[in-house]
């Protein structure tokens, strides 16, 4: 379906090909190979320590990959800190514990990266946070600061705070993990209503209503390796590996 | 009653009643003891000693000072070389614990080896040792005569020679507090503008500040400028000894670098606990917000850095300031010292140790205020389990 491809690497959003990653003796990823399309919306999942969170994280460098190819939006990601740094510029993230600076107001969460990366001027950056804010549905939260909010209002400007970048990809990992269970919906509506828009996303997630209803291809994990990857409708009535038809029925049947 | 005696309140109340009792006993009784002793030896308590010539002299002074000069004028003058001694102990100590504290987060193993022996070292001899040493070090320099000259400096056994301005004192202070404020002002300017200005802007208005600070600085040594003297009066060796420029006394030098370098050990432990609170969560949404590596530092790390450490360093700062009192070692005429000697000369223990303890307490407290106003100022806002 969606094996490697060099011809893909320059036009897919992220290509990655034969990606390995270890810790030490341990081997986090095993031989992943993962071409995501402009425009399409991945949901990652599988049991803790199946490397999901690794993976993603290797898509913007916070990790660095042992060996095999990222592409990037057509930029190969490697030592260039050029190439790492072009592609944080086009790629967003958002956190499991939302990571907002605490010493910062909420708008000044947003317009610091515009401001400083973009150079774009403090007005413009402004009116960008308050719109992207307004996207979020938390607008007359500008002046707090994030200590000040609830765990989805900060998820919330997290994710506005990323998208201020005007990113192409957005990379979630876990974003509602660690979210009473009255604000995950907040925040999964801001994130489907993005995924409608046509944002090209990767998320590590368990909610699998918002798989169904956002995703266009579900991925599974387990030790390292993609085990199982198929669109919602299919991954969920006729998974194909035992192990996956393991953790489908361990999330759903409660 | 003995129902009363089981009731917590009561209880409590009569407790709280019989300390303050037999602690406003005690205090009685040794004010009493004191007064009769202090009148069986012939000392008349009081502060009248204050107005009294010392008949001593001052071997470090930063305002004229003989032996005919009050008590008063002479505590004044020792807080004065305490605060002179801590300024510059201080300023050491931070300096020497910034290197040294980012030495031991490096991520470079032979910085971070270093750094620990620094701090296993210093941080575990006694400080009076360390006083000691450094004026041990100091006064077995070579003697005015074989001390060669480097830059106009001489540094010899009987002090550091530097060259210094021929300039009236009032226009060197005003000259050192202009050089103040182009260090202060920049810093000022890079906190209130914070990111409410493009980088360039600010950079330049840092730059035009220093600048106009450095130029009054400049002026106020020309106005001041004594007649048909060269600017600079240079240490040169007359005789056997150096004369003309400024002359560190050693006792300054070793104590300056024995709290520098003992404080910096502990100030090496906050700078590293500082950094090491940062979660590295923010520095890696700073980073995947395409943040350079230098703006992640000066923007996230460093300021949530510094609030960590700030309460911790005040606390140290505090510590290091009664570490002055090392100067009675080596002989340093620091408010402790000054005290000491009235005690010898006066015999009016009670009021000199009283004296001395309100100074301390004056400085410190003044210090911890500051640090405090500081420390609210930049406290984070809003509930902070969330992090």
């Amino acid at each position: 379906m969606n094996g490697p491809d060099p011809s893909q690497a320059e036009t897919a959003a992220i290509h990655i090909a034969g990606l390995n990653k270890h810790y030490g003796a341990f081997h986090a990823l095993r031989d992943i190979d993962l071409t995501v399309r402009r425009g399409e919306k991945i949901v990652v999942c599988g049991p803790s320590g199946s490397g999901k969170s690794t993976l993603i994280r290797c898509i913007n460098r916070l990790e660095e990959h042992s060996a095999g190819r990222i592409v990037v939006l057509g930029t190969e990601l490697n030592d260039d800190v050029g190439n790492i740094e072009g592609i944080r510029r086009e790629v967003g993230m958002v956190f499991q514990h939302f990571n907002l600076f605490p010493h910062m107001t909420v708008l000044e969460n947003c317009v610091l990266a515009p401001m400083l990366v973009r150079k774009v001027p403090r007005s413009e950056a402004e009116a960008l946070a308050r719109k992207y804010l307004e996207k979020v549905r938390i607008p007359e939260q500008a002046d707090k600061y994030p200590a000040q909010l609830s765990g989805g209002q900060q998820q919330r400007v997290a994710i506005a705070r990323a998208l201020c970048m005007t990113p192409q990809i957005m990379l979630f990992d876990e974003p509602t993990s660690a979210l009473d269970p009255e604000m995950i919906a907040e925040v999964l509506d801001v994130m489907a209503t993005l995924a409608s828009e046509g944002m090209t996303m990767v998320c590590v997630t368990h909610e699998m209503g918002f798989a169904r209803r956002a995703a266009d291809r579900v991925i599974f994990m387990d030790k390292g390796e993609i085990v199982e990857q198929a669109p919602p409708e299919r991954f969920f009535t006729t998974a194909q590996n035992e192990r996956t038809r393991q953790f489908l029925s361990q999330i759903l049947n409660h | 009653m003995g129902r009363l005696l089981r009731n917590q309140k009561v209880r409590n109340g009569l407790l709280q009643a019989l300390y303050v009792g037999a602690l406003g006993m005690l205090i009685l009784a040794g004010t009493l003891i004191a007064r009769r002793n202090l009148a069986a030896q012939g000392i008349t308590s009081g502060f009248d000693f204050l107005f009294k010539s010392t008949g001593w002299d001052l071997n470090f002074a930063l305002l004229p000072a003989t032996a005919m000069d009050p008590y008063w004028w002479y505590f004044t003058v020792g807080i004065l070389n305490t605060l002179f001694l801590g300024t510059f102990g201080l300023a050491l100590a931070t300096v020497v614990g910034t290197i040294v504290g980012l030495a031991r987060t490096s991520s470079n193993d032979l910085a971070r080896l270093l750094g620990r022996t620094y701090v296993d070292i210093f941080r575990n001899i006694p400080l009076i040792l360390q006083v000691f040493f450094w004026y041990a070090v100091i006064t077995h320099l070579p003697s005015p005569r074989g001390a060669q000259p480097s830059w106009g400096m001489f540094l010899t056994s009987r002090g550091l020679y530097v060259p210094a301005p021929n300039v009236g004192p009032w226009s060197l202070t005003i000259a050192v507090a202009a050089i103040l404020a182009a260090i202060v002002l920049p810093l000022w300017i890079g906190r209130t503008a914070r990111i409410d200005r493009p980088l360039g802007d600010r950079a330049t208005l840092q730059l035009a500040a220093a600048a106009a600070a450095l130029a009054c600085a400049a002026l106020a040594l020309l106005a001041g400028r004594l007649p048909e003297t060269p600017f600079l009066d240079m240490p040169a060796l007359q005789g056997l000894n150096l004369r003309g420029g400024l002359r560190v006394p050693p006792e300054f030098s070793a104590l300056v670098v024995a709290i520098g370098i003992y404080g910096g050990s502990y100030i090496a432990e906050i700078v590293r606990g500082g950094f090491k609170s940062v979660g590295t969560g923010q520095m890696e949404a700073a980073g995947s917000l395409g943040l350079t590596a230098w703006q992640t530092f000066t923007l996230v790390r460093l300021p949530l850095a510094l609030r960590a450490m700030l309460p911790i360093l005040a606390n140290q700062y505090v510590w290091l300031m009664k570490a002055t009192t090392m100067g009675i070692a080596v002989g340093f005429s620091d408010f402790f010292m000054i005290v000491a000697l009235t005690i010898n000369h006066s015999g009016q223990t009670i009021e000199a140790i009283g004296l001395l303890m309100a100074g301390f307490l004056a400085i410190n407290l003044s210090l911890a205020f500051f640090f405090n106003r500081i420390n609210k100022a930049i406290a984070l806002k809003g509930n902070q389990l969330r992090g």
